[in-house]
């Protein structure tokens, strides 16, 4: 295996490297939250500039959802890569931080589909597109600029706090999404309030930019620039030659698709799970997924660290191994715990009110029940239905027109709120074990010269376009097994074979073929 | 160990080459029996994003390993 990369390891050097990784991993944590609010408000986004009437505004929905994720980030992790590798990683990752916040700044400033027609999704796309461009580029930049910064033997320590910001990235979008709904309340939020965590980014990033002004070129770099060995052409050089395209192809396919299912897998999934096939209610199931986040971020430092000692492949590998295993058994409590068929109703308190309004030419029936449960879980249903107020109108509407709208909502016990938070947080430490090492990893087996490039593309299809697909291909899983419309899936839990079968894949091609030597290698 | 890693590295191969008729198969099969825009969205993201790489990987991938390019990797 290509063994590469010169310590810094002098103590006077130390304090130093604590900025190097402090300036690095705020940017990167910055950048994630600028990609999850647009994911975590994608509902709203929707309906503010992608109407479903229109059917190219529609499309372009679903390209800003899936192109920014799979294509365009894999194209940043070339574009910026080979950038990084050429001029330099300081300013490289400076431009991507830059253009990902002024890009999240500027959607929360674009005029809705109502204010300016079709120029509002396309405006929305474009800046999407530019979102994954620089994400694409931004995180193979700040794991090579830490490690190359990082004392002999802490590799893995040094980069595991690049490796915390993803998830705290999503943890920041989360809450910050949470206080601002909560102080606006849900229909002032719906309304433009969404704008405010995007608008919020250009503070976040101001700082962000001025912090890494401040920071001096990666050491490596300098000396092989220095000396006039920086790579002509890094993409050719990655992946024309064999040597370099052998370790691209084992580290997607023994490290990062794998890595890229379980992190989805833990943390989106998991969110979608609650709210979807458990019905759980949108705080709560936030506040699970927030709080599991939270306590379970510490674990990628120390499994980071322990790789410094045991090495990067059997931390990797075991993370995947007991994923692989554990995962059915975990989301089965989960369905089961969340199961009101499984609860005993406690039946004098169950309420239904019904409510009826005329909203212009349309008359609006919603009908709540709500029932408690012995076991301290509550359960909010509304039904909604909308049809004209004129009777002749409404006769002769279709009957697949005046299908109800059902929102069914579990709040869950504060007992079984904390089980919840524990069946998350086993999932988040399997994607601290396969996440923590990885930075250190990659960096460790390319050379100096085309290791931006050669990083970010094997992470960025592992974990955008394997990890990215997660919830599309899982929820397209749960629904083969429908038996049909409006009827229950047969196995609520099918969507796991998609991750299940890519980590077992990448758990026999890592450790058959990656080595476990890659630990306090020299790095040059 | 370098003879398993050649064995299944044909295994590789052959998974990337397999890989490719029965997505394009399952794909016309459900595109059949429900040409919905979902379902063309879906087979699209898989055929032109998710099938090309792991088929191209799997099988250069499973070429070097028959090879014996990962044998040095002990």
């Amino acid at each position: 295996m290509a063994q590469h990369v010169t310590n810094v390891s002098q103590p006077e050097e130390v304090s130093s490297t604590r900025r190097v990784i402090a300036a690095s991993s705020v940017g990167t944590l910055i950048e994630w939250y600028d990609f999850y609010i647009f994911g975590t408000l994608a509902k709203i986004i929707s309906e503010q500039f992608f109407p479903k009437d229109n059917p190219t505004a529609a499309l372009l929905a679903t390209l800003a959802t899936f192109a920014a994720g799979f294509v365009i980030r894999p194209f940043g992790a070339l574009f910026f890569g080979r950038l990084g590798d050429l001029i330099g990683r300081k300013y490289t990752f400076l431009v991507t931080l830059v253009i990902m916040g002024g890009s999240t700044f500027a959607i929360g400033l674009v005029p809705g589909y109502k204010t300016i027609g079709f120029f509002a999704p396309a405006i929305v796309f474009i800046l999407r597109l530019l979102q994954g461009l620089a994400l694409g580029g931004e995180y193979g930049g700040a794991a090579t600029y830490v490690a190359e910064h990082s004392p002999a033997g802490k590799r893995g320590f040094w980069t595991s706090f690049i490796q915390t910001t993803a998830t705290l990235g999503l943890f920041l979008a989360l809450g910050v999404i949470l206080v601002v709904r909560q102080s606006l309340g849900v229909e002032t939020f719906t309304d433009w309030g969404w704008r405010i965590p995007f608008i919020l980014s250009a503070l976040l990033v101001a700082v962000s930019v001025f912090i890494r002004m401040k920071m001096s070129e990666s050491p490596l770099f300098v000396k092989m620039k220095k000396e006039g060995k920086t790579s002509a052409n890094p993409l050719a050089e990655s992946f024309k030659e064999k040597d370099n395209l052998k370790m691209v192809l084992i580290a997607l396919l023994g490290a990062t698709a794998g890595q890229g299912v379980v992190w989805y897998t833990g943390q989106f999934y998991a969110l979608s799970f609650l709210q979807n096939a458990c019905n759980i209610e949108f705080v709560q199931s936030n506040m699970i997924i927030s709080v599991a986040l939270l306590i379970g971020t510490p674990f990628f430092i120390l499994f980071g660290a322990l790789s410094d000692k045991i090495g990067r492949k059997y931390i990797m590998m075991a993370g995947m191994l007991i994923a692989v295993i554990a995962y059915r058994p975990i989301y089965t409590v989960m369905y089961n715990e969340a199961d009101l068929k499984l609860k005993t109703e406690i039946v004098e308190q169950k309420k239904v009110e019904v409510k009826s309004a005329v909203k212009g030419a349309d008359s609006l029936i919603t009908t709540i029940t709500t029932k408690a449960f012995t076991d301290g879980t509550s359960f909010k249903e509304t039904v909604k239905k909308k049809f004209p107020a004129d009777p002749a109108l409404k006769a002769a509407l279709p009957k697949d027109k005046m299908k109800p709208e059902t929102k069914k909502e579990v709040t869950l016990s504060k007992d079984l709120s904390i089980k919840m938070i524990g069946l998350v947080l086993i999932q988040v430490i399997f994607v601290t074990m396969v996440y923590g090492p990885i930075a250190a990893f990659l960096v460790e087996i390319f050379p100096t010269r085309i290791r931006y490039t050669s990083m970010s593309l094997p992470y960025h299809i592992g974990n955008g376009v394997f990890g990215g697909l997660v919830p599309l291909i899982s929820t397209r899983l749960v629904e083969a097994t429908r038996p049909g419309p409006g009827l229950p899936p047969a196995d609520p839990l099918a969507g796991l074979w998609y991750p299940i079968l890519i980590a077992s894949v990448s758990f026999v091609i890592g450790s058959l073929y990656i080595s476990n030597k890659t630990n306090n290698l020299d790095v040059e | 160990m370098s003879a398993i890693k050649k064995i299944f590295g044909l295994l590789w191969a052959a998974m990337g080459v397999g890989i490719i008729p029965l997505v394009i198969m399952q794909a016309m099969k459900e595109i059949a029996a429900k040409p919905s825009e979902e379902n063309y969205i879906f087979w699209s993201i898989v055929i032109v994003v998710l099938m090309p790489i792991i088929a191209f990987s799997l099988i250069t991938f499973g070429v070097f390993a028959l090879k014996g390019e990962y044998d040095v990797i002990a």
